[in-house]
């Protein structure tokens, strides 16, 4: 365990520098720069060029990516160009956020998602099956930015039941924070549904047809616990697989979410950062995402044996 | 007889919550809620800045002079100003009494060391460059000859000098104390002497103004920047909510007193509401189509001019702006002073005139790429029609669609043929034909390279007699409509919606609020 666990970790080396090359590359890549954006249509040659000298932006792009690389093995991520803020713990503040509410929201999906894909599974073809299919599919091809505006106008605007506008964080107050993060908490889960389901359905589907579930019960086993003992946790393993990959692309994609509800999180400093050219900012927190996935994909792995016996980590 | 019983203890409990709740009623503090597109940038006016900096900056400090709401340029710390015979010299007046946020009081000090620390190089000012060789003029001399009175030397004379100072991109040049930067010259916060000092600052949440109590007001009515600064609320905070929908939703739900910059689809929307009010005012920015005149095919001015006569801008504007907005083919703005009757002439759409000029060139349907952008949707909205347009004359334009930083690269570099941009406000007209004029080789952002152009708009930033000015611009004007490095096409509108309990909100030239005279009720 501890043998694999420290490989996979020295694995993880070379794909974050791999990351990092990349993240560098491409971040430089796109016209414009964080000086353009910031004088605008009124960029006096002279005054650029100042700025970006100031910035480090007129090195050749080798000598930055070495004063980058250099700078992050001592644990530093840089200083934001728009706001001169130290970016890790920039990033840290943003994430805690995004965290919340990603973990919350593929908790409750998964939670939802894995008992009615099992139901449906074993229901095959039946009412329930379609309409837990139906309802999934739905979800689904919902885009998350209108179902988030439609939750917004109706909770929000015509019941005014949850206010409309900002973010407390919870350490501040526990109530207030909670009324601003339900509703990006429930369109995270109602796009989540979608997905898990049908994995959940596919999944069950295949151990429902395998022979130690039709001996299970010939054996006279109730219908209940076929499906508790033998068809779930073996329909668990791949939706939990997949889980993991939610988790990580979530970080990534939740910026929708933060610009609709006006919340300062991870995916909206990146989306800002990215228009202002920002780019320590923006390769902070591609680089922190791809750490967190990385992370998120070994805690997966590593849980695995506790779902399915037959997986060893060695 | 009965005897009264005493009041249950719930009951007294009750009376004395009503009555907290009362006492805390009248106490409370009136707020203020409006919202910006996005965060501020920082409190350091005129320095690392954008126009939501700007625009919050400008409730907490001040400059010596800033700009009216005809964008004339009135006193603000100043009292009055003389000039010099030879014009190189300002002695500014200060006002009496004028107190910083620390409660220390103003003097020519403060304003000699603020204006220092602007011109120090270290401090990464936006208009030091305004102030450099190739700028406007160098200022030579600040002095302070008593204490309410200071003396600035420029080398040479200048119809901008004032108007730079009062730029609000400029911070205003502020005048603040201090205290505003640590001994080691870092920024720490802003005291400045607006009326207003700056609350707290959460970012990516909110920035808060708070009233300041030691605040002198001026007592001419409130024009512009300057004027009486009258504050009615306790605080005000600018909420940043980058979804447009999620702000619309605040303000109906009454968690949002103010929006501002609103789009026109916004506008439309909110229209029907009774419980929400709208300030429609014209604005200072261009919206244009540019054209690249060094391009092979687009050097041709009779390309160029055919373009300008297959569109009707009037019915462009309508389309776009509904109603909010009046065509305007001239660099100068629409309530700009310098607005004269020259100006009004633009291009007239003449399908015949431009079939023949295209013939006459030789075009043969060859494609014409446009640069545009879904930032500004009133950018975007104008390139499709513009494009529609000219297809009817038989010109092929292609739209590419980028965002907004990379098409500032291609804009900075020249490298386009055609694109739709907008230009931000400028307050001087010389300053609105700057931005477009110049020679390309040296700064290929500028549109318009000629030699003749160049040297009225060089004269048009010496001399200060408006007549004489005028009279530059209105030359200027139709040798620019003649040379069609650009079609100008309107100046937009800042369109504000506010909530019906906010009195006394008015918009201006200038796209920004001012939150002094209004009240919440």
């Amino acid at each position: 365990m501890l043998s694999y666990l420290a490989r996979r970790l020295a694995m993880t080396i070379p794909t974050l520098l791999l990351v990092a090359v990349a993240v560098f590359a491409l971040v430089r890549l796109i016209p414009g720069d964080p000086v353009q954006v910031m004088l605008g249509d009124a960029a006096d040659p002279a005054q650029a060029a100042q700025l970006r000298a100031q910035l480090g932006l007129d090195q050749p792009i080798p000598v930055q990516f070495v004063h980058w690389i250099a700078k992050l093995a001592a644990g530093d991520f840089g200083h934001s160009i728009t706001n001169d803020l130290a970016v890790l713990p920039l990033i840290l503040d943003r994430f805690q956020v995004s965290a919340v509410i990603v973990l919350v929201a593929v908790g409750l999906a998964a939670c939802i998602a894995v008992p009615a894909g099992l139901l449906a599974a074993w229901k095959q073809n039946s009412l329930l099956d379609l309409s837990v299919v139906g309802g999934a599919t739905l979800l689904l091809s919902i885009p998350s930015f209108w179902l988030g505006l439609l939750l917004l106008l109706l909770f929000g605007l015509k019941l005014k039941w949850l206010p409309v506008i900002g973010y407390v964080p919870f350490a501040e107050n526990f109530w207030q924070a909670a009324t601003f993060i339900v509703l990006p908490i429930a369109t995270l889960t109602m796009v989540e549904i979608g997905v898990l389901t049908r994995m959940a359905r596919a999944a069950s589907i295949e151990v429902l047809r395998l022979e130690y579930v039709t001996h299970a019960r010939a054996k006279g086993v109730p219908e209940w616990r076929v499906l508790a003992r033998h068809v779930l946790p073996n329909a668990f393993a791949p939706t939990w697989t997949l889980i993991g990959l939610v988790l990580g692309h979530l970080l990534g994609g939740i910026a929708v979410i933060e610009t609709v509800f006006t919340l300062p999180g991870l995916g909206r400093l990146l989306v800002d950062s990215i228009f202002a050219r920002d780019y320590p900012v923006v390769q902070g927190c591609l680089l922190f995402t791809a750490v967190i996935y990385v992370v998120v994909n070994l805690v997966v792995d590593l849980c695995y044996p506790l779902f399915d016996p037959r997986v060893t980590v060695a | 007889m009965r005897r009264r019983r005493p009041l249950p203890v719930w009951a007294v409990g009750l009376a004395a919550l009503a009555l907290l709740a009362m006492v805390g009623k009248a106490g409370a503090e009136t707020l203020l809620r409006a919202r910006l597109n996005a965060d501020i940038r920082s409190t350091d006016p005129g320095t690392n800045r954008d126009a939501n900096t700007d625009g919050v900056m400008a409730h907490v400090v001040e400059g010596l002079v800033a700009f009216r709401d005809d964008t004339s340029i009135g006193p603000m710390l100043a009292e009055s100003w003389a000039v010099s015979n030879d014009r190189k010299t300002y002695t500014f007046r200060l006002r009496q009494g004028v107190k910083f946020h620390n409660g220390a009081s103003m003097t020519a000090d403060d304003v000699v060391w603020s204006l220092k620390r602007w011109l120090d190089p270290a401090t990464q000012w936006r208009c030091l460059s305004e102030f450099s060789a190739t700028g406007i003029a160098r200022i030579e001399k600040i002095e302070a000859p008593d204490p309410l009175t200071v003396a600035i030397t420029l080398d040479q004379p200048t119809a901008l000098f004032l108007p730079t100072l009062a730029r609000p991109d400029c911070g205003q040049t502020a005048i603040i104390h201090h205290d505003s930067v640590g001994p080691d010259g870092k920024w720490i916060a802003p005291v400045g002497t607006g009326p207003f000092r700056l609350g707290e600052w959460k970012r990516g949440q909110y920035v808060d103004v708070v009233k300041f109590d030691g605040y002198v007001s001026r007592s001419e009515p409130r024009t512009g920047y300057t004027g009486a600064k009258d504050v009615k609320v306790d605080r005000v905070r600018f909420n940043v909510i980058p979804d447009s929908s999620a702000a619309k939703a605040g303000l109906l739900s009454g968690s949002l007193d103010v929006i501002m910059s609103l789009s026109i689809p916004d506008l439309e929307e909110l229209k029907t509401r009774s419980d929400v009010q709208l300030s429609i005012t014209p604005a200072l920015g261009l919206t244009g189509i540019l054209f690249q005149t060094r391009d092979p095919l687009l050097k041709d001015v009779r390309i160029r001019r055919a373009i300008a006569l297959s569109i009707d801008t009037a019915q462009i504007v309508e389309a776009i702006m509904l109603g909010t907005a009046r065509p305007n083919n001239s660099a100068l703005p629409l309530g700009s002073p310098f607005y004269s009757e020259a100006q009004s002439h633009g291009y007239t759409q003449n399908i015949a005139e431009a079939k023949k000029l295209l013939a006459e060139a030789g075009y043969r349907g060859q494609p014409i790429k446009m640069i545009t952008n879904k930032r500004y949707s009133f950018v975007f909205d104008a390139s499709v029609l513009v494009q529609a347009m000219a297809q009817t004359v038989g010109i092929n334009i292609e739209l590419e669609v980028m965002d907004w930083a990379a098409q500032l690269d291609r804009y900075n570099r020249g490298d386009y043929q055609s694109m739709a941009f907008v230009y931000s406000a400028r307050l001087d007209p010389s300053l609105s034909f700057e931005m477009l004029t110049g020679p390309k080789a040296a700064q290929p952002r500028k549109v318009w390279d000629n030699p003749e152009g160049q040297e009225m708009l060089r004269q048009s930033m010496m001399i200060d007699d408006v007549a004489k000015r005028q009279a530059l611009f209105d030359e200027m004007h139709r040798r620019f409509i003649a040379d069609v490095p650009m079609i100008v096409l309107f100046n937009g509108a800042e369109l504000t919606a506010l909530r019906k309990s906010i009195k006394g909100y008015a918009g201006w030239l200038y796209p920004e609020p001012r939150f002094w005279g209004v009240t919440v009720e």
